[in-house]
Order: structure tokens, then sequence, then C-alpha cells
């Protein structure tokens, strides 16, 4: 076993897929096990990989293999592997382990007193094989139709995991906002694909890099195929202004929205715009817009979560906040950062869906934090996991997410405007103090009378969060040189196009980091503690920044206006045009006019013998004396 | 005053016509029928006549007018068997009355 076999890791997940969509009610054994066991091998055969890609020495592999010619055009199915696959390959695929092992304590209901599994929980997991198979083959295409197919495989999983309980209208609306949302940036992903594949005549990765990072390109062209493909990448990363179908999509199950706020989805767009960035890095005007968009996403994101009262809604926006961040590095250049970071939320932001998971499950569905308050009475484990993922997410150290946080910071200082790093910096304390209220209001404070009968989650759930809590607190110590030759998450992810990056601390700047995380953390708690009069009123003295903020910006109405007053409009006419002109004069049309010739044409039809014989006898004379005239 | 072979032809001609005026004047099914045979006979004794003045060593001419008489025999047969049948059917065999293709 070797990175040669690396086309296995997805390959499990893809059978199990078949298999549980095909033969799923015939199986011997519940067909979720087939699927656990399924990401389990998957998990498994990532290690050989891990090992025999470090003996081979870091750096990009690129296992070529043909699939298909079309005139000039040759189409591989190979894979990269290269320092960004692997790690992706280990979020994903670790990830999406402990999120099946949760799925199969989460997905039982109570039902007469029974706990019995979700009637659709087969397709439950089949979809969920299918999202892991369908990421990890993103992450490893080496050419950028793969790459495409299984975007689009992820966006379609999406859709069927969100609408999963289709019984409920809110989900089913929230499924198809989110496929639909997303598909307006699909649309771009694709034009800037095909628009780069023209101009360098390959769709393969490893070239189309070569051409960019080439001395003679043709910049008009770069630019805007690199603005299409970011907007791909906004689509499926919640980018402002395509983040709407993101806090929607809570409608889903718990696990599937750990699945895509950490593994598999949004973090597809981070990892497009990382892999490509040699792209936006030759063309500046569409990488400056990616670090606008992702900061402005990152405002938007942590001013809406300070406002919302729905647990889950909060640890979305807060992805998109993140997210937010992350393309704002890539802005920066800052490709080392951005990456680390996407390792470091996606642990930290699947144990905060987890516990949200299993606080929704002990509490029967309830998300209102309102509602809630003392739980960590009730649930330790729960409450000792969140508050470590909020606190990592946070950026307090020495947790996980201090350290990607503070390299985001040094290389948006070093690659950008100041401005973007003081907005960067508000950012974050805004992110310490969204994440205080949720740890306050959920966790501390009193017990509501009617919450006393509540219980802890089931072990099989409960593990999970046990392992990412210990990896949120220990994960980020792979900036370190930790020996063994591994000279840090910076050297390790070095490539040709990204120069080797030593770990460094700015004493000063890490300071200031820590200063706001813990300030805005302690306001957080401050506030919510002892000052609720506060906070109301705070609340009464922004009124129209509170109603903008409960509002989502009105973000959500403009796009209902744009869909009733010009999608609608345009749907109106066309379809007038279509019964008027392609119906009634095209379709109809032709069928009168036949008729009506009919009518016309059949008079000499009469039916009657002689006439025939008549009109035969002339027809035959006249061929004869033409005949008989020609010839003379 | 000799028989010419042009003096054969006219009257295949004119058994011809008749037969051609017989089909397309004529009501009754039986009498189109004969006037078929008419048409039929004037070319049989074309050919004969062809065959007779041309080269009387080939017997061509002949053999096909055999032929032709044979299949009309079977035509005939064939032909009134349908007419009986309409006869049967509709109480009449005045071609006037079938128009049932009529547009």
């Amino acid at each position: 076993m070797g990175i040669e076999e690396a086309w296995l890791i997805p390959t499990y997940g893809f059978i199990a897929f078949g298999v549980l969509a095909v033969f799923g009610r015939y199986l011997p054994v519940p067909g979720k096990y087939l699927s656990v066991g399924a990401i389990v091998l998957a998990f498994v055969t990532f290690w050989p990989v891990l090992f025999d890609f470090v003996s081979r020495g870091v750096g990009e592999h690129h296992l070529a293999r043909k699939w298909f010619t079309a005139g000039d055009v040759s189409v591989g199915s190979g894979m990269i592997v290269d320092p960004l696959t692997i790690v992706m390959l280990a979020l994903v695929t670790f990830v999406a382990m402990l999120v099946q092992i949760y799925s199969l304590g989460y997905m039982k209901h109570e039902n007469n007193g029974r706990e019995q599994d979700d009637p659709n929980i087969t397709w439950y997991f089949a979809a969920h094989s299918l999202f892991t198979a369908a990421m990890l083959t993103l992450v490893l295409a080496d050419n950028m139709l793969v790459l495409y197919l299984a975007w689009e495989l992820v966006g379609l999983c999406s859709y069927l995991l969100i609408g999963f309980w289709w019984q409920r209208q809110s989900a089913v609306n929230a499924a198809k906002k989110a496929f639909i949302t997303t598909r307006v940036g699909d649309v771009g992903l694709l034009i800037g694909i095909l628009v780069l594949a023209s101009e360098t005549g390959t769709f393969d990765i490893t070239q189309t890099i070569a051409y960019v990072t080439g001395d003679d390109y043709n910049q008009g062209v770069v630019t805007f195929s690199a603005f299409m493909i970011f907007l791909g990448a906004m689509g499926k990363s919640a980018q402002f202004p395509l983040h709407v179908w993101l806090p929607d999509a809570m409608e889903g199950p718990s696990p599937v929205s750990a699945l895509i706020h950490a593994a598999t989805m949004v973090t597809a767009g981070v990892f497009l715009v990382a892999r490509l960035l040699p792209v936006f890095e030759a063309a500046p005007s569409a990488q400056l817009t990616v670090a606008i968009v992702g900061l402005v996403t990152a405002i938007v994101g942590a001013t809406l979560a300070l406002v919302v009262t729905d647990l889950k809604r909060i640890l979305a926006y807060s992805t998109m906040s993140h997210l937010g961040f992350m393309m704002l590095t890539l802005g920066a250049g800052g490709y080392m950062a951005a990456v680390f970071h996407l390792l470091m939320h996606g642990v930290s932001k699947a144990m905060l869906f987890l516990s949200a998971g299993s606080i929704m499950h002990v509490m029967h569905e309830e998300t209102d934090i309102n509602k809630m308050g003392g739980l960590r009475h009730r649930m330790p484990v729960t409450a000792l996991a969140f508050t470590v993922g909020a606190l990592a997410l946070s950026g307090i150290p020495p947790l996980a997410g201090f350290w990607s946080k503070d390299e985001m910071l040094l290389a948006i200082k070093d690659g950008l405007n100041p401005v973007f790093l003081v907005l960067f910096l508000v950012a974050v304390v805004l992110s310490a103090l969204y994440m205080a209220r949720a740890i306050y209001l959920v966790f501390y404070g009193e017990l509501k009378p009617e919450n006393r009968g509540v219980q802890e989650a089931p072990g099989i759930m409960s593990l999970p969060l046990l392992v990412l809590a210990i990896l949120s607190v220990f994960a980020g110590f792979i900036i370190f040189p930790l020996g063994g030759g591994y000279e840090g998450i910076g050297n390790f992810l070095f490539t040709a196009e990204h120069h080797a990056h030593d770990l460094t601390i700015e004493a000063l700047w890490t300071i200031v980091s820590i200063v706001l995380a813990v300030g805005g953390m302690a306001l957080g708690i401050w506030l919510f503690k002892s000052q609720r009069a506060s906070v109301d009123a705070l609340r009464a003295r922004f009124a129209p920044l509170h109603r903008l903020l409960i509002n989502r910006y009105y973000m959500d109405a403009l796009y209902q206006w744009i869909v009733d007053n010009v999608v609608l409009a345009a749907g109106r006419l066309v379809a007038f045009f279509d019964r008027r002109f392609v119906n009634d004069g095209g379709v109809n049309g032709v069928g009168y006019a036949t008729v009506e010739a009919g009518k016309r044409l059949r008079v000499h039809v009469t039916g009657l013998f002689a006439d025939y014989g008549i009109a035969m006898t002339g027809g035959v004379s006249l061929i004869v004396l033409y005949l008989w005239w020609r010839s003379s | 005053m000799t028989l010419e072979l042009v003096d054969v032809q006219i009257l295949a001609a004119a058994l011809f016509c008749l037969g051609l005026y017989g089909v397309l004047a004529r009501r009754s099914a039986v009498m189109i029928l004969m006037s078929v045979e008419l048409m039929l006979n004037a070319v049989n004794v074309n050919l004969v006549a062809f065959s007779a003045f041309r080269d009387i060593s080939a017997v061509t001419g002949q053999v096909i007018v055999i032929f032709v008489i044979t299949v009309a025999a079977a035509e005939v047969g064939l032909a009134l068997a349908v007419i009986m049948r309409l006869f049967r059917a509709r109480g009449s065999v005045n071609v006037d009355e079938l128009d049932l293709m009529k547009g």
C-alpha cells in the first residue's frame, strides 16, 4: 500500500453508497454498519498513504492516469497527492468517521418509550457515504473536470441530507435553497474552468498552475476565470452574498451540519481557492476580491451570530465568519495559515455541532438558547466539549484555534492593507463575544425547571465528542516542529509554489491577539452573566442596528424580492411567449394548417371508380403523347 | 389485298378502346370486368401479330399470350368472387355506389 492506492480512500464510500442505495433493504445486517465500516476502512487506508507519502519525501506527487481523449484535449483521472491533499484527507476521513459513529446514536428517536432507528436510516447513511466519497474525490482530483464532477456531487449530497426530513416543509425549502444558491456559484465555476481550459488547452491542475506561474500568460483570461472560479467557491463556502443557504441548512440532522461545516461541503470552496491559489496570484484583482469578500463575510457572519437565538444558527454564522477568515487569509496569500485554520476550525466546529446535536437529541429538538441554561449540571461531557470547542474557535491559547488565528493575523498583516487587519481583529473580538454568549446561555446560569429531566446523551454520541475535544486542545501543536523529520505544518505544506514557512511568532501581535480574544470572551461573559439588563439596554439603544441584524441584513428579503419581481416576471414572459408563439403558433399552427389544407385538397377524391379510371387513362395518354413528342 | 401488320394493330387498338370505354362508362362491376378482358385480349392480338409478322420462328409472343390468358383466367375467378361477396354485402354491383374511399 502506498500513495498509488490513495484512490481506494474515496472508493469505499462509493461502493457503500451503491450497495446501500440498491440493496439497502435486503442486507442481512443493518445498512448503517456497512457505511460506518466503509468510512473506518477509508480512515485506516489513509495511514499507509500518509507513511508512504512521508517516506517518499513530502512534496507534490502527481499520479497521472488517462481517462479519455476528445480531439486535442486529454482528460485524466489521476490524483494529486501533495501536502494539501494529505491534510484534507486526514480531516475529511477523520471527521466523517466520528460523525457517522455519532449518527448511530443520534438517528435513534424515542417512540413509545423505546429507542428506534429513523425509518429512512439506510438512506441517511448511504447519502453520508456518497457525501464523504465525493469530497475525498474532490481533494484527490488532478484535473478540473473530475474536480467539478465531485463538486457537483457534494452539492447534490448536501441537498439530499439537508432535506433528509422531507416531511417538514421547512427542510424541503432549506434543501432547495442550498442547492439553488450554490448552483449560482457552480455555473461560474464551470465557466471559469472552461475558459481557463480553452486558454491553457488542458484541464490538468498541475499544468494549469505551471501555465499561470510561467512568464507569458493571458492576463485578461486568467483574471476572468479566477473571478468565475471564485464565484463557485463563494457559493460552496457560503461567502457573502451567497451565504443565505448556510443558516437554513440547519434544518438537516445535526451530524449532517457537523459534516457540512467541518469536512465536506463548505471547506470545498476554501480548498478550491487554496489549490488554485497560483491562478489567483496571477490575477491580483481577483485575489483582492477574495480578500474583500472574505472580510465582509467574516464581519457579516460574526455580527449575525451575535443576535440569533437558535443554537445551530449561531454555529452556522460562526462557520460563515471563519470561512471568511480563511478566504481573507488566502486573499492575503497566506496559503499555510488558511489551510491550517481550515483544519483547526474543522475539528472544533465538528465538535460544536455534535454537541449541539446532543443537546437537541436530549431536549426534543429544542434549539432556542433562551430555553436552555445551566445544562452543564446535566450534560457535563457535552458542556466540556462545547466549551473547549468554543474557546478553541475564539482563539484562547493554547487551544487549536489560537495558533491558526495567530498565523492568519501575521499573513494578513504582511499581505494586505492595515484596514483589513483592523477589521479582522474586530471580527476576532466578535467571534469571542458570540461564543461567550452561546456558552453562557446554554451551559451556565440557572437550570430551567422544565429541563431538570435532561440526561447526558448516550455513550456512542459522547465518545466522538471527547475524541474531538482532545484534538481541539492539542491539534494546534502540529504547528511546532515535533521531531522525526517533521518541521511544523508550515514546512509540511511547502510546495513548489509556496515557500517553506517556519513557525513565526511575533510577540507583539500574539499579545494583541490574546488580549482581544480573552477580552471578547470576558466581555461576553460579563454582559450575559451580571449585566443581563445592560444587554437589553444595548439592544434598545441600537434598535435600528438590531433590527438590521435580526433581519439578516435583509439579504433574504432582497433575494425574495429578486425572485418575485425579476425571476418570476421573466418566467411569466417566457411562459407567455411559449403559450402564444411556440404553442399556439408553432405546434397548434402546424396541425391547423394541415387540417385546412386537407379540407381544400380532398375535393378531387370522389371515391367514384370512373373518375379514377378517367384520370388514369388521361395521365397515361399524356405520358405517351409526351414521350412520342420527345422522340420525334 | 393482303393482311398487313398495321391492319391487325388497328383492330387491336379498336378492341382496346372499346374495352376502355366499357371500363369507364359501365356501372355494373361485371360489365367492367368483361371490358377489362377485352382490353387484355387487345394486347394479346397485338402480341400475336408482332410475333407472326416479325419473325415467325420466334414464338415469344405466342408464349406470352398463353401466359396472359392463364393469368386473366385466374384474375377473372378472383374478381368474380370479389363481385359476389360485394353483391352479398351490399345488394348491388353498381360501382357508382361504392364510394367508401371518398375523401
